[in-house]
């Protein structure tokens, strides 16, 4: 196991910069998820801390030793590939065996091992099988395997469950989690699904246009995005965002005509905005359905219903917003008006301009420490 | 339930149902099909069952081939006595063999480049590659024969080796950038973290995963230096005959032998059509990558 440290990295294509400076440490065996949208520069990163990707500029360290300039097989690192990447003319044991042989590891030590990586992957009876007579799952098992058996300092992902159907992927969700008990290594997986970034990551990193936008734990980028990225790219439904005022003590801010407490854990930071433009945002899931504390009042423009829960699409004014977690048996029809209490401590507050985050400044000093 | 229902009631009409051939009924649909097959197969085989036809039939019925019903295998025997072609069989037979051996390793490599390497150096050889697939074919011929005759080479299995070798990079290399590019490089990057270098990861997983690709390439460049007639002609004399060019020389002062020409062609043909037969398979899977 080792820590991974990216230092001032960048990966430019020509002109054009993939990657524009990133800096990130993670710790020794931490599970980090980089996550964002297409084109972010998620596998750019991967695979230039694979050794696949020429660096342009910064250093990466693997375990204390810069790697820059090291090839691929001198890491050692395993990576999981998208298209689960298995040698198409081996077996699938000769898939496994074919990093340790190429390690001179004798016959016996090879065998011993597969066996081990096959009886956690419950890959057994497939050894004999080329990976063009498996399925997308059992492929991406003898993927993962290939990776255990060499019992690396680092595993990288890159996407590695997305080819799969949405059933198999919640499986395999579940199966990588077990999978870290048992082969405890600092992890790097790329991914733009939040969920996956969400479940398994110790660690989280959000990512746009090359730059990191927020590194922290699910929860910490999920209670206090650092921006409005961060805030609509994490949860599901998305975060609702208005453009509000606030009032000249900072106090209440304006959103479509309704006058909304900011509550007492804001009140402080956002004493220096007063009397300005502010980007007000609520999750659909604070919102209740009832006349408590702050309210805005909105005709259900769409109702989906989920079965466990009901979504709501509110309309008021020029502004819509969702409402999740409504009891699915809430006797609501549409375009009727309702009424929601917005819980004033779980508003989050955005600089118009640059976007970022204006929050308490407990937790900015506590982020930034 | 209705909704199970509702997509089978109004099936969208399938693509090739629509236009001339939906008029008619799935019977003459396919009468129609069978017809144009045997219409142009017909068109490509006729010249071929000609060539075989005059070759069985003796010098006096060369020009009324469809009208005789006397036949004779002596246009064979008689070539078969003549050593000028036996030996220019023999020839082009090692000629090809040897050009497809010698330019396989070459081609694969450079189509390789080809298709994963960008910079200078792969960028370089693609245009060497491309102005020699621009410039005419037949202009290569008399610098090829003067160069062959001051390098002393004219006129051995050398001379007439090396261009062949040089066209086959040139012309094949494209071909099998295009098998590469079918193949999922990810497979490589494995290897390379797997702990081979990069000729490693060539060798060991890419190259294996283009044996088809390989194949194909192989008969092709078999069948283009066995065929071969411009460079054959005026690179090779006495010393090294091609059977392509002991071909032509029925065609002399005296008149033309149909007969014999035919024989020899057919000839030709056998290890051509052995080598499509066995390697057709090869050529359409590494064609279809
Ligand atoms: N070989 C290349 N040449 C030029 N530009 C490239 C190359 N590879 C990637 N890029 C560009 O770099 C940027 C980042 O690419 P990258 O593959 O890292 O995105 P990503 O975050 O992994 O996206 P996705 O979720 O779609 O996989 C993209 O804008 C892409 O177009
Ligand atoms: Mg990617």
């Amino acid at each position: 196991m080792a820590e991974v440290v990216l230092n001032q990295l960048v990966k430019s294509y020509g002109g054009m910069a993939a990657v524009r400076s990133i800096d990130l440490t993670i710790p020794d065996g931490a599970f980090a998820v980089l996550v964002g949208p297409s084109g972010c520069g998620k596998s750019t990163t991967l695979r230039m801390i694979a050794g696949l990707e020429e660096i342009s500029g910064g250093t990466i360290s693997i375990g204390g030793r810069v790697v820059n300039d090291l090839p691929p097989k001198d890491r050692d690192i395993a990576m999981v590939f998208q298209n689960y990447a298995l040698y198409q003319h081996m077996t699938v044991y000769d898939n496994l065996a074919f990093g340790l042989r190429n390690r001179k590891e004798s016959e016996a030590r090879i065998a011993e091992k597969i066996a081990h990586a096959a009886s956690i992957l419950s890959i057994e009876p497939l050894m004999q099988r080329r990976p063009k007579q498996l399925s997308g799952g059992q492929q991406q098992r003898v993927a993962l395997g290939r990776c255990i058996v060499r019992h690396p300092q680092v595993f990288l992902f890159d996407e590695p469950l997305s080819n799969l159907d949405a059933k198999l992927r919640a499986q395999m969700r579940i199966e990588l989690k077990r999978l870290r008990e048992r082969v405890p290594a600092t992890s790097v997986y790329v991914t733009h699904d939040q969920v996956e970034a969400m479940t398994l990551g110790d660690i989280v990193v959000i990512m746009k246009d090359g730059l990191i936008q927020q590194v922290g734990t699910p929860l910490q980028v999920y209670n206090d995005p650092a921006n409005l990225f961060v805030a609509g790219f994490i949860g599901a439904p998305a975060m609702n965002v208005f453009k509000g005022k606030l009032d000249a003590a900072g106090e209440k801010v304006m959103v479509e005509g309704v006058a909304l407490s900011v509550g007492e854990r804001n009140r402080a930071a956002l004493r220096g905005h007063a009397g300005r433009e502010v980007m007000v945002g609520i999750r659909p899931e604070h919102i209740a359905l009832g006349s408590h504390g702050n309210q805005l009042e909105g005709s259900v423009d769409v109702i989906e219903q989920l079965g466990s829960e009901m979504h709501l699409d509110l309309k008021m004014g020029n502004a819509a917003f969702t409402v999740a977690r409504v009891a699915p048996d809430a006797p609501i029809r549409l375009h009727e008006k309702v009424t929601v209490s917005i819980p004033a401590e779980r508003l989050h507050f955005f600089d118009a301009d640059s976007q970022q985050a204006i929050r308490p400044a407990s937790l900015s000093g506590a982020l930034a420490a | 339930m209705t909704v199970a229902t509702l997509d089978t009631r109004t099936p969208m009409p399938h693509k090739s149902e629509r236009g001339f051939f939906s008029l008619m009924a799935p019977g003459a649909r396919r009468a129609f099909f069978y017809l144009f097959v045997i219409g142009v197969g017909f068109i490509i085989a006729f010249p071929v069952l000609w060539l075989v036809l005059t070759s069985l039939r003796p010098a006096s019925g060369m020009f009324y081939v469809h009208r005789g019903t006397e036949f004779t295998l002596d246009n064979f025997f008689e070539v078969f006595e003549n050593r000028i072609v036996i030996k220019a069989y023999i020839n082009s037979a090692i000629i090809a063999t040897l050009a497809t051996v010698l330019s396989l390793g070459i081609t694969v490599t450079s189509g390789y480049m080809l298709s994963r390497f960008r910079g200078p150096i792969a960028s370089g050889w693609f245009s060497i590659i491309y102005v020699f697939r621009c410039v005419p074919y037949i202009s290569w011929v008399l610098p090829l024969y003067i160069l062959t005759q001051n390098l002393g080479v004219y006129d051995t299995y050398l001379g007439l080796l090396l261009p062949h070798i040089a066209v086959h990079i040139c012309f094949f290399s494209w071909l099998m950038k295009g098998f590469f590019d079918g193949i999922d490089p990810s497979m490589e990057y494995a290897a390379l973290i797997d702990g081979c270098t990069r000729w490693g990861a060539f060798v060991r997983v890419a190259l294996p995963s283009a044996v088809p690709g390989l194949a194909a390439l192989a008969v092709l460049c078999w069948l283009w230096t066995w065929n071969e007639f411009l460079f054959a002609l005026l690179l090779t004399s006495h010393q090294t005959p091609v059977l392509t060019v002991v071909m032509a020389q029925f065609v002399h002062e005296l008149g033309i032998e149909w007969n014999l020409m035919s024989a020899t062609a057919v000839m030709a043909l056998g290890p051509a059509l052995l080598i499509t037969f066995f390697g057709q398979k090869y050529v359409i899977t590494g064609l279809k990558i």
